[in-house]
């Protein structure tokens, strides 16, 4: 992997580029950052950042033509653009200690000549000066100033030249006007600016905009001189300066700054819901008041794309910039434990991969995608908490191998439509997949591939073990004849879209929606549609269920923000449990309104939260929508109910799961440590293993003044603790579970 | 993150409190002495005293310190 790979998923992400007006401002002083200093009437900060873009604040206020107006995002919304020359005036102002800084830095050996002491000039002046080189400025006229020496106001700009000059060490020669080039032999660069129309030494022919040169190496121009305006002339002074300093170095003339040519935000940013207003009017005519200036100021919108950042839980509670995460995404992967530790791990696991970020962006920036990208990396290179998704990858080894099942219908060997319900559905509610087999095979003649798509390899970045799941889907669908794959599960579908493009598939959704015949019973009289993550992009899935819940006769409402995931995608829970309750709190909240679900992962979600909602399918056969939420031992029966069913009727045959001997062990347990035990992934199941095979070896602990056991039980990645006392033959009651990853060791 | 309190009431319903049980381990009958033991997790290694059989060597690692503080461990060292 290299940096490219990951930052090459934000390359299109412009958070923190400069706003459009800095992007038009000849300075390119960063408006933005002025702008919200002025707003908290940060005067002293908000005029050094003024003096450092513009060099000469008193001239540059009063004489821009300020062409970052006409790119103030604020006109987008009908408002007038920020004053920003007011408010720059009442920076002026209020600003109490405009002193130039002074830096202590050892002074050059090298000399500089400038001819002219118009404003480039002295723009080259004063930043060569700056920087500690002998500078000597030859000027005809008996004052500096140049063209400015007429203007009205030049008592103004000749206080505002004097006071940056006022700590500097300059050598101004007036009344000495450079007629040749000799004249400056002792100097080792020069700068021609004697204003326009002035003498340019015989270089003006040879001069070139982009490095500022001439035919002579040593010399440069610029200003008016070349037909620059005012403004450009102070910029060009800049330029100048910073090309004579590395040439004075290399002895080549050469560009070190950069200008970003392409990138402002003003082609993305579209401020949608921000509320108009109004320009602040002077009470003065001499300008701001104080308040007057910070109201004005307060009216920039500080234009930078943040939408991903306050649209998305993860990136808010993690605070971390798209460019900043893909560059970690990067120096993840060459930690060395324990000289050096890694920053991002709890963000990647943290990540429901919904892809909301990127439908916000502007640019279609996918961060789920780089945090993706990252699982995989790290799953290939073996630096990753198995921990984090032991669970959901063990789910799905046995919904794909025990729980698995396909085949025609009955008595055919091939068939054009098979129904894929995922693994989820049946495992939440055994009848949404039967009812909606019979009617599929009635209308459709439908075959039937019961299986796990691969979704939980995909999110714990295993790519192998996706792969392996992905062909065993193939190899069922081939056999079938290559059916059209009914989809029940949203997820399924989008990640088929990706591994199994070769597969057609429609919802069965739209199908139900375009079977004659079918009147879905109404749920709710009024009820919001939670579209789930998966199904952003499938346009078809969604009008289905619409259809459907209109032939209900449901008043549906819109979510503001459709198609966010509910919290399970990316199987965060385990790696951040307080993210993900509140992801969940946020979606159960998004509307009053119950819900109208198709996802099985969005019904038990919201049926944990206590939020009414119905699947799609309730309704479609009639069945009670009551929120029961199945416990993790419900849903590895009912899925074997769901296989059981569906060979009887295909088949013939009665299917016998896998049995244990643990299995005729009754466990009483509370509902508070049901529930405890759901939350961390424990199942009735793994408790009634750990005490069978404590009972049988003896290999447990023992406390004699109640008879109570305690023992654990080691898997692969996490280890079971279960407290417990027998109260009947094979008959235990459970006072607590719990489980840890870390292994131990005895020592010595 | 994990919650430690999650099984309170189940352990008052077993009538003796956590930190007073007396354990013994089930196949050398004896009690459990607190030992040194080395944990590992995700290449590093951290240790800690726990309830030890001092006979046969088993461990017990009790509800208290699976939920609290080796969660904690746990979590910082997933994130390094």
């Amino acid at each position: 992997m290299n940096l490219e790979e990951a930052t090459a998923y934000t390359a299109r992400c412009f958070h923190g580029e400069p706003a459009s007006c800095s992007f038009a401002c000849p300075f390119h002083l960063d408006i933005r950052s002025f702008l919200e200093k002025a707003a908290k009437g940060k005067w002293a900060v908000a005029y050094k950042a003024l003096r450092n873009a513009t060099l000469f604040p008193a001239i540059v206020s009063a004489l821009c033509e300020q062409p970052c107006r006409a790119h103030c995002q604020r006109t987008l919304l009908g408002d007038e653009a920020l004053a920003i020359r007011e408010i720059e005036s009442a920076c002026l102002r209020y600003a109490r200690n405009r002193k130039p800084e002074s830096y202590t830095i050892p002074p050059k050996d090298k000399c500089v000549a400038i001819v002219g002491a118009g404003i480039a000039g002295l723009s080259c002046a004063l930043n060569l000066a700056q920087k500690k080189f002998s500078v000597t400025v030859f000027e005809k006229e008996s004052g500096w100033g140049g063209a400015l020496r007429s203007h009205p106001r030049f008592a103004d700009f000749d206080a505002d030249i004097a006071l940056q000059f006022s700590v500097l060490k300059v050598e101004f020669c007036y009344g000495r006007e450079i007629k040749a080039l000799n004249e400056l032999s002792e100097f080792d660069a020069v700068f021609v600016a004697s204003g326009a129309g002035g003498n340019s030494l015989g270089l003006l022919q040879s001069w070139e905009r982009k490095l500022l040169t001439t035919s002579v190496p040593r010399v440069f121009m610029g200003g008016t001189l070349c037909g620059a305006g005012l403004m450009e002339s102070i910029v060009q002074g800049t330029e100048a300066s910073m090309n004579i300093e590395v040439f004075l170095q290399t002895g080549k003339a050469a560009r070190t700054y950069g200008r970003s040519e392409e990138n402002n935000c003003e082609r993305c940013l579209s401020h949608e819901g921000t509320a108009s207003l109004p320009r602040v009017e002077a009470s003065d005519p001499n300008g701001y008041t104080e308040e007057e200036a910070k109201r004005e100021a307060s009216r920039c919108l500080l234009c930078d794309c943040d939408k991903c950042l306050v649209s998305c839980e993860m990136l808010k509670s993690f605070r971390k910039v798209p460019h900043k995460i893909a560059v970690e995404v990067f120096n993840d992967m060459g930690t060395n434990p324990p000289f050096s530790i890694r920053t991002l791990t709890r963000e990647v696991y943290s990540c429901n991969i919904c892809g909301y970020c990127k439908s916000v962006c502007p640019e279609q920036v996918d961060m789920g995608a780089l945090l993706q990208f990252s699982r995989a990396a790290r799953m290939g290179s073996g630096s990753y908490p198995a921990a984090l998704h032991d669970f959901w990858l063990r789910e799905m080894d046995f919904a794909s191998s025990e729980g698995s099942f396909s085949s025609a219908p009955k008595g055919k060997g091939t068939c054009d439509y098979a129904f894929y319900p995922g693994c989820q559905l049946g495992a939440s509610k055994p009848e949404h997949v039967l009812k909606s087999y019979d009617l599929l095979t009635e209308k459709y003649g439908s075959g039937i591939i019961l299986g796990c798509c691969g979704a939980p390899a995909y999110w714990a970045g295993d790519e192998a073990r996706l792969r392996a799941n992905i062909e065993k889907t193939r190899q069922a669908w081939n056999g079938m004849g290559r059916p059209t794959l009914v989809f029940a599960c949203a997820t399924c579908k989008s990640l088929f879209n990706v591994f199994l493009p070769e597969i057609k598939g429609v919802s069965l959704y739209e199908l139900l929606a375009d079977t004659h015949g079918i009147l879905p019973t109404r749920a709710f009289p009024e009820a919001a549609v939670f579209d789930p993550c998966a199904a952003r992009d499938d346009k078809g899935m969604q009008a289905g269920v619409r259809e459907l819940a209109g032939k209900a006769g449901i008043a549906l409402e819109e979510l503001r923000e459709p198609n966010r995931c509910c919290g399970y995608g990316g199987h965060m829970r385990i790696a951040n449990p307080a993210l993900y309750d509140e992801i969940t709190h946020h979606r159960a909240e998004a509307s009053e309104k119950p819900y109208i679900v198709y996802c099985a992962n969005c019904r038990e979600v919201f049926a944990s939260k206590g939020k009414q909602c119905a699947h799609i399918l309730d309704m479609v056969f009639g069945l009670d929508a009551g929120c029961q939420v199945p416990s993790l031992q419900d849903k590895r029966d009912n899925s074997l109910i769901v296989k059981k069913e569906m060979m009887k009727k295909i088949l013939g045959v009665e299917f016998k799961p896998e049995s244990h001997e643990w299995d005729e062990l009754t466990l009483a347990v509370n509902n508070e440590l049901l529930k405890s035990m759901e939350k961390k992934l424990i199942s009735t199941a793994d408790l009634k293993e750990a005490i069978w095979l404590a009972e049988n070896s003896g290999d447990r602990f023992y406390d004699e003044s109640d008879g109570m056991y305690v023992c654990s039980m080691v898997k692969p990645v996490i280890t079971y603790w279960v407290q417990y006392k027998q109260t009947a033959p094979k008959t235990y009651q459970v006072f607590s579970a719990y489980c840890h990853r870390m292994r131990f060791s005895k020592e010595g | 993150m994990r919650t430690a309190t999650a099984c309170a009431s189940a352990r008052r319903d077993s009538g003796v409190e956590a930190e007073k049980r007396i354990w013994k381990c089930g196949i050398c009958k004896i009690e459990l002495v607190m030992k040194k033991t080395v944990f590992s997790y995700l290449g590093h290694n951290v240790s800690h005293e726990v309830p030890t059989c001092p006979k046969c060597g088993k461990i017990f690692i009790p509800e208290g310190l699976a939920e609290g503080k080796m969660a904690e461990v746990e979590q910082q060292l997933e994130d390094k």
